[in-house]
């Protein structure tokens, strides 16, 4: 997109684009954007590319090593198989749509009810905001995985509730964000100025509060999607999430370690995986901030 | 502290069952028994002498029952807690050791390769998931280079018995002639779950200590030593450290309640008999018991190292200490 000036005229980008235009400044993290892009469209459309279903067996191919094996290795199972002759590449394929799919959907969840209580809560004042504010010190000083794994003691192993589980834990943190964030806005200048001209709280809220701070929210939840996909994988990896025909990649590790001396792959391909999607959110995340920085110092 | 009794008080009522029952574990009670029992835990007071009652009777140590194996909660925490606090303060220790010195190199060499390439590894470490990670080291170094052992505290032919719990210190209580031996052997059983643990708060306290120390390189009295003209060592060495060391202790506290969480993960992998695998079993078990015992033993200890930090903290920082007065 080339962006010529035929007119005198200044263009003022809103904040979000401005981000982009700084974001989109470093190779390394548009890298990683486009990893993270990969990983959405496999988790959408895992089930029409994978070549077999995620839990076809192979009987005559059990636990074949990856192609790239000089005796054994097959073409037609790239990545290999596991013990009941599933084939591994389409089964971290579906995986996409379990680990990173599911992390992407309980991120969502937890922002907008996060950033909802958050709002309202920084709108009120005296004894309920400080027990929240206590509360709140005290959730987030557990960490999330313990919490998670409290959390399905009560409900129960599985995936749905680990799921909840994770949503539950996340919240506190966006809450925590957009309260601070919607704070510190409210101080300023420009919320005073079209407060003059009466507009309402939430009015104030909507129009000029949001465009200013969408960029800090979406940057905490690049942090909350990484420690979403660690804790989604951790739980399986412990039995507590998905069960173990399902081909979540934690859930697949865990599967794969009785055969692990003798099919390592089993083992390092999901945590490579697991590997592969956090690093790729972590350095999105790295790039936001990066962003945020240079247009702060500007 | 308040709070977490609380938590794990509403947990009681939260757990399937009775909760009469979850609290005490007595699963095979009867009629009688349960009633007594009840009326011990005062369940037909309000709700606030039950909390009471709860309190007082955790205080006096009683934590109940476990419901899978029958025994006394607070004499299995007893066993497990200290393999778990041991195995934590080893991998907190090295965790210090390696992240906060290349933390500080990296903040020296600021924007230079040798800081960009400790900053890509910094952010590799952290998005490892352990458990991937602990098995990969047992692959690598006890199957195939055969160096470590995979598994458990110490070799079962050293007879050492159970004093403390902490392992180091029971071979040197022990008066066994094998002492030496006993040590090298519970030193090799140690150092793989410690490293993989240290791995992620490692390459935090690289971050913390990069940042704190950029910033104290900004200060003033940095610039006013480097205009008195002393060499860069001499600056890093007498002003600098002790100062982005003071601030990266403060983190410490939070960063342990993470390492924790990493560490039960740990126990797991390498079958460590603490108090992380314990609680992750009686989660299969559904023991209720066992887990509210677990999660309030376990959550003292971690609120312990915190305000044990903020002591240590305040003992080095004279100028929180002022802070603290004033207010």
């Amino acid at each position: 997109m080339a962006r010529e000036k035929i007119y005198q005229e200044e263009e003022f980008p809103s904040p979000l684009m401005q981000l982009w235009y700084n974001f989109r400044q470093k190779p390394i993290v548009m890298l990683g954007f486009g990893a993270v892009l990969f990983l959405i469209i496999l988790a959408i459309f895992s089930p029409i590319l994978t070549p077999y279903p995620s839990t076809q067996n192979h009987l005559n191919d059990l636990l074949l090593p990856p192609a790239w094996h000089p005796i054994d290795g097959n073409v037609s199972y790239l990545l290999g198989t596991d013990k009941l002759g599933r084939d591994m590449l389409s089964r971290l394929m579906h995986g996409a749509s379990f680990t990173f799919g599911l992390s992407f959907i309980v991120v969502i969840i937890s922002l907008i009810i996060g950033v909802v209580i958050g709002s309202l809560s920084a709108l009120t004042s005296g004894i309920k905001s400080s027990f929240l504010n206590h509360f709140l010190d005290v959730v987030l000083s557990i960490p999330s995985l313990l919490l998670a794994i409290v959390i399905v003691a009560i409900l129960g192993p599985g995936l749905s509730n680990t799921v909840w589980a994770i949503v539950i834990v996340l919240i506190p943190q966006f809450i925590h964000v957009t309260r601070n964030e919607v704070k510190q806005e409210f101080t300023k200048d420009y919320v005073l100025a079209s407060r003059l001209d009466g507009a309402s709280s939430l009015r104030i809220l909507q129009y000029s509060i949001f465009p200013n701070i969408i960029e800090k929210i979406i940057g905490q939840a690049t942090l909350a999607q990484s420690a979403a996909i660690l804790d989604i994988a951790a739980l399986g990896f412990l039995g507590l999430g998905a069960p173990i025909p399902m081909p979540e990649w934690g859930a697949m590790l865990s599967d794969g370690i009785d055969l692990f001396y003798i099919a390592p792959w089993t083992v390092y391909l999901p945590g490579l995986a697991i590997l592969f999607s956090v690093v790729a959110t972590n350095l999105v995340g790295e790039g936001m901030r990066h962003a945020l920085k240079l247009r702060k110092d500007k | 502290m308040l709070l977490l009794t609380i938590l794990s008080f509403s947990l009681s009522f939260l757990f399937p069952g009775n909760s009469v029952i979850n609290m005490s574990g007595q699963v095979n009670a009867t009629a009688e028994q349960l009633s007594l029992l009840a009326a011990q835990y005062q369940q037909n007071e309000n709700i606030f002498s039950q909390y009471l009652a709860y309190i007082s009777r955790i205080f006096s140590g009683d934590l109940g029952l476990s419901m899978a194996s029958q025994l006394p909660i607070s004499s299995e925490i007893a066993n497990l807690l200290p393999a778990t606090v041991e195995l934590s303060l080893v991998a907190l220790l090295l965790a210090m050791v390696t992240g906060i010195p290349i933390g500080f190199i990296a903040a020296i060499r600021h924007r230079k390769a040798s800081d960009n390439i400790i900053l890509t590894i910094a952010m590799l470490g952290y998005s490892i998931p352990v458990f991937w990670l602990g098995l990969l080291a047992i692959l690598v170094f006890s199957i195939q280079l055969g160096w470590l052992p995979s598994a458990g505290q110490i070799s079962l032919l050293y007879e050492i018995n159970h004093v403390t719990g902490i392992q180091f210190i029971d071979i040197l209580l022990s008066d066994s002639q094998y002492k030496w031996q006993a040590f090298q052997n519970a030193g090799a059983h140690i150092i793989m779950p410690a490293c993989v643990i240290a791995l992620a708060p490692a390459t935090l306290f690289i971050r913390l200590a990069r940042s704190a120390m950029l910033e104290v390189l900004e200060t003033s009295y940095i610039r006013a030593a480097k205009a008195k003209g002393l060499t860069l060592q001499q600056i890093i060495f007498r002003h600098a450290i002790r100062n982005a060391f003071v601030k990266v202790i403060r983190d410490v506290g939070l960063q342990f309640a993470n390492l924790v969480t990493i560490a039960m993960v740990t126990e797991v992998i390498f079958s460590w008999p603490g108090i992380g695998r314990w609680l992750i079993e009686s989660i299969f078990h559904r023991d209720y018991t066992a887990i509210q015992g677990g999660l309030l033993a376990l959550s003292c200890f971690i609120f312990l190292v915190h305000i044990l930090t903020d002591f240590i903290y305040a003992a080095l920082n004279p100028l929180a200490r002022e802070k603290k007065h004033g207010t």
